[in-house]
């Protein structure tokens, strides 16, 4: 089952295109990182399908049918955009009874949603005395009111200290596990790397991959960097066993897609002195930046316009 | 719908500032009624109170509260993007015409509580004093009574006007600004200078409603018809606004 269907989604600010010709679908019972450096147009894409935009093309499903057009949106979707959707001068506990009134849920559910995020102690306060932190997780808090299936999360780790990540990873990782889904957008991969299942990745408004974390990681094989002085008459033999490499300084090389053994193997058949060796671990925050990074991904490039 | 409603005179509950607003909008009318009964009569102010003109100028005073009562509309509206609450209101609700509609409704709500608190309060100190000044006040008579009335109908239409402003103009300081100088600036200008056109601008229709001296303006009837179509106006463009624009 899918619980987030997006068809060509585009969005054009005047003559800058935010969001173009955007396709992905999110699994239920899953963590999905939706990925992308700033300005790739990952909130205006979660804005649309929130009913909070309106996209110039395409369109989104959600929960089975367009955001505006669920009966009761907040029982399937929970969504926590940014950190600064608060009256200042209203208290945290107040926030949240005035969406279970419009609601019409019972107002018991802001103390209870207060609990769980752990802001239990400070309910009575104004916001404007709320850390960023707090914030967050007020949001969360509103998103939780109507106990949804699924969680649309923004950059919700953005102004968080270690300590809070921490906990909205553990907070996520329950959520996921008892069967509902999460979609999470962070511009950093390493910052939800060890909470997602799958990726979407998006560039230029443009999607540029979808898989699976694992899938992903396992794109790339490791390779394997070498200090010698022979560097070239490695790089002939390595080449001659059918191992790519490239001689980077006069006397270190990486051989692509390799074991140390081969090379090994490889440098003893030829003679060469190895001074130093070492397995290179695939980067998978090199691999994203990588990418995403308009330059070094034709696909990409052929985006820009 | 009743619950949006609801949600909404929460939100004016659980922030200070509506307290203020109501204040003012209260004390505002009182302290101009209460000039123009000491000033009646004398040079350069308003007619003698012993006349019927200068009677609807002590109560036509109410009116004055329709100012205040504009703001507090577009507070109601404009807040929600001066505080980007708009975001979780129209995820909560995104169905926003109806949420436009609520706040149109709580907005008419307060407005037309406050105009009778005012209304009453005026009253209050209003006939004690004119009693003791020998001046005889009949409220239920056309005179008076539909003055009163009028300055109510007023106060409620300011405040539907005042959400459909909030709405057009995303900027809430800049709404605010906006309407007080054409409120108070270019309507006066008008109505003063040029009152073949000041009488069809909304001060036009709320003097004719309850002005005390009837020269140059629409008749009674008129100005409450055009105030209730400026009220209609206002609400139906900015909720058609709010509908269409993106929230980000």
């Amino acid at each position: 089952m899918t619980s987030i269907q997006i068809n060509g989604l585009t969005k054009r600010f005047g003559t800058v295109v935010a969001v173009d010709n955007l396709s992905f679908e999110v699994a239920e019972g899953s963590i999905t990182g939706f990925l992308g450096p700033n300005g790739a147009g990952k909130t205006t894409t979660l804005r649309m399908l929130l009913g909070l935009i309106e996209p110039t093309a395409g369109s989104s499903i959600i929960a089975g049918k367009p955001y505006r057009e669920l009966a009761d949106p907040f029982r399937q979707v929970g969504a926590v955009l940014e950190s600064t959707s608060f009256h200042p001068g209203r208290r945290a506990r107040d926030h949240l009874r005035v969406l279970c009134t419009a609601a019409g849920l019972p107002p018991t559910r802001a103390d209870e949603v207060l609990h769980e995020v752990g802001l239990a102690d400070v309910g009575d306060r104004r916001v404007k005395g709320f850390s960023l932190g707090m914030r967050q997780r007020l949001g969360l808090a509103a998103a939780l009111l109507g106990e949804p299936e699924l969680l649309i999360l923004d950059e919700p780790a953005n102004g968080l200290d270690p300590e809070g990540v921490h906990w909205l990873r553990n907070f996520l990782r329950g959520y996921a596990d008892s069967g509902r889904s999460v979609l999470v957008s962070s511009h950093l991969l390493a910052e939800i790397a060890q909470t997602v299942d799958d990726v979407v990745i998006v560039a230029k408004g443009r999607l540029v991959t979808q898989s699976s974390l694992a899938d992903l990681a396992g794109r790339k094989k490791p390779g394997v960097w070498v200090r010698t002085p022979q560097a070239e008459v490695l790089r002939q033999a390595l080449g001659s066993k059918g191992i790519a490499a490239e001689v980077q300084t006069p006397d270190t090389l990486v051989a692509f897609e390799a074991t140390t053994e081969a090379v090994g193997i490889a440098a003893a058949g030829a003679g060469v002195v190895i001074f130093e060796m070492t397995t290179q671990h695939f980067d998978l925050e090199e691999y994203f930046l990588e990418l995403t990074t308009p330059t070094m991904d034709p696909t990409i490039e052929g985006a820009s316009r | 719908m009743k619950n949006l409603i609801h949600a909404e005179l929460q939100k004016l509950r659980t922030t200070r500032l509506i307290y203020l607003m109501g204040l003012l909008a209260v004390a505002y009318p009182l302290l101009t009624t209460l000039g123009a009964i000491g000033n009646a009569g004398r040079v350069g102010a308003g007619p003698p109170l012993s006349t019927a003109e200068g009677l609807r100028n002590v109560f036509d005073s109410v009116s004055s509260g329709g100012i205040i009562v504009l703001i507090i509309g577009i507070l109601i509206m404009g807040g929600e993007f001066r505080h980007n609450t708009a975001t979780s209101t129209f995820l909560i609700s995104p169905k926003r015409g109806q949420v436009v509609v609520a706040k149109i409704a709580t907005s008419v709500l307060v407005g037309a509580a406050l105009a009778v608190i005012a209304s009453l309060l005026t009253l209050a100190i209003a006939l004690p004093w004119l009693a003791a000044k020998h001046v005889h006040v009949d409220i239920f008579s056309r005179n008076i009574g539909l003055v009163l009335l009028g300055g109510i109908a007023v106060m409620t239409i300011y405040a539907a006007i005042g959400v459909g402003v909030g709405s057009l103009i995303r900027n809430q300081a800049v709404a605010v600004a906006v309407a007080l100088t054409w409120v108070l600036v270019v309507e006066s200008l008008l109505i003063s200078f040029a009152h073949e056109i000041g009488q069809w601008t909304p001060t036009g229709a709320t003097a004719a409603l309850t002005s005390a001296s009837r020269t140059g303006l629409l008749p009674m009837w008129g100005g409450a018809v055009l105030l209730v179509a400026y009220g209609v106006a206002f609400a139906v463009a900015g909720t058609r606004f709010t509908m269409r624009r993106d929230i980000s």
